[in-house]
C-alpha cells in the first residue's frame, strides 16, 4: 500500500512538473509573418514580412514582436523604394517592435488542442514613436504548438509617418495582420 | 498653332503612358539580377560581430547592400510562405545570420555545409538578416 502511494506521488509530481516546465517555456520564431495593408481605393498598397523575431514566455505572457523595415516585400519595387525612401525613413529607423504582454495567457492551455482568444497590450514603436496598443488575436495550440494571429490598425499619423499620398492613394489608417508559428 | 497643340498633346500621352508603364507594368515585373549584381565578399561571423559591436556603423556599411557571406551553416529551416531559411553560425551560439533563400533557388544545402551566399543584408534583429539570397557555387 505504501509502494502504491509512493508511486501516485511520484506520478503526481511528475505531471506538476511536466505542467509547470510547458507554462516556463519561451516560444519563439525567426520566420513570424507581419503584413500590413495600406490599399485605398485608389491602389493596392500591401507588403509583408516573413522574417519576424518573436517570442513569448507562456508564463506571464510576455511577448515580443521585431522586424526589419527594409524586409518588408511589396509587389512593386518602385512602392518598396517609395515606403523606404519617403514614408518609413528606414534607414534612420530601420526597426519596428511591439514589446508587452498576453494579458489572459492563463486562459491558454499549451497542453491542449484549441483555439484561444487573447488580447495584447503593449507599446508600437514604429518610425521612432512610440504608442500604447491594445490587439485581440487567436493562440491557436496543435500538438503543443501554439499559432498566434492577430489584426489591428493604426493611424500613420500617430506615428509621425508623413508624405504625399497619404489620405489620397495611401490609407491614413493602416491594417497590420500579424501570424507567427512558434516552436 | 493647332499642330503644336496636337505635339504638346501626343508628348504628353507618350510621357503618361511611359510613366505609367514604368511604374506599374516593368518595376511589378521586373526581377533583380542577383546573380550578375556586385556584392561585398564578408564572413558570417566577422558580419556579426560588426552588428554586435556597433549596429549603427554595421547599417551604414551593409544595411540593404548585396553581400557575398561566407559560413558554416548551422540550421535550415523555412518560412511560413515555404521559402526555405539557413541561419549560418558566428563565433556567438546565440546569433548568426539568417538568410531566407529565393524560392527559385534550388541548391541542396545541408546542415555543417560550408557555404557562399549572396543577398540583401536587411539589418540584425537576433541575427543579420539576409533576403532574396541564392547559393554561389
Amino acid at each position: 500500500m505504501k509502494q502504491q502511494m509512493t508511486k501516485i506521488a511520484a506520478v503526481v509530481i511528475l505531471l506538476v512538473c511536466a505542467q509547470y516546465s510547458q507554462a516556463q517555456k519561451v516560444y519563439a520564431t525567426k520566420t513570424g509573418q507581419i503584413a500590413f495593408n495600406a490599399s485605398s481605393p485608389i491602389e493596392k498598397i500591401a507588403a509583408i514580412n516573413n522574417q519576424t523575431d518573436s517570442k513569448f514566455v507562456g508564463e506571464n505572457g510576455q511577448v515580443i514582436f521585431a522586424v526589419l523595415i527594409k524586409g518588408f516585400k511589396f509587389e512593386n519595387q518602385l512602392m518598396e523604394d517609395h515606403f523606404n525612401e519617403n514614408y518609413m525613413e528606414s534607414t534612420k529607423f530601420p526597426k519596428a517592435d511591439f514589446k508587452g504582454y498576453i494579458t489572459n495567457i492563463k486562459d491558454v492551455n499549451f497542453s491542449k488542442d484549441g483555439s484561444y482568444p487573447v488580447t495584447l497590450d503593449g507599446n508600437l514603436t514604429l518610425h521612432g514613436v512610440t504608442n500604447k496598443v491594445t490587439a485581440t488575436g487567436t493562440m491557436k495550440v496543435a500538438g503543443g504548438a501554439p499559432e498566434m494571429e492577430g489584426t489591428f490598425k493604426i493611424k500613420l499619423k500617430d506615428y509621425k509617418v508623413e508624405g504625399l499620398y497619404i489620405g489620397e492613394k495611401i490609407a491614413p489608417e493602416v491594417a497590420i495582420t500579424v501570424k507567427c508559428k512558434y516552436q | 498653332m493647332k499642330k503644336i497643340i496636337i505635339s504638346v498633346l501626343l508628348l504628353g500621352l507618350i510621357g503618361g503612358a511611359s510613366a505609367y508603364y514604368y511604374a506599374f507594368v516593368y518595376m511589378k515585373n521586373r526581377k533583380f539580377d542577383m546573380v550578375n549584381a556586385e556584392a561585398a565578399s564578408v564572413d558570417a561571423s566577422v558580419l556579426v560581430k560588426a552588428y554586435q559591436e556597433n549596429e549603427t556603423s554595421a547599417n551604414a556599411s551593409y544595411l540593404d547592400k548585396v553581400l557575398l557571406i561566407s559560413g558554416t551553416v548551422s540550421a535550415t529551416d523555412q518560412t511560413q510562405m515555404g521559402e526555405r531559411t539557413l541561419t549560418l553560425s558566428s563565433e556567438d551560439p546565440f546569433s548568426g545570420v539568417m538568410v531566407t533563400l529565393d524560392s527559385a533557388e534550388a541548391a541542396a544545402v545541408n546542415v555543417n555545409d560550408q557555404v557562399k551566399v549572396k543577398g540583401f543584408c536587411k539589418g540584425y534583429l537576433s541575427d543579420v538578416v539576409v533576403t532574396n539570397a541564392i547559393i554561389v557555387k
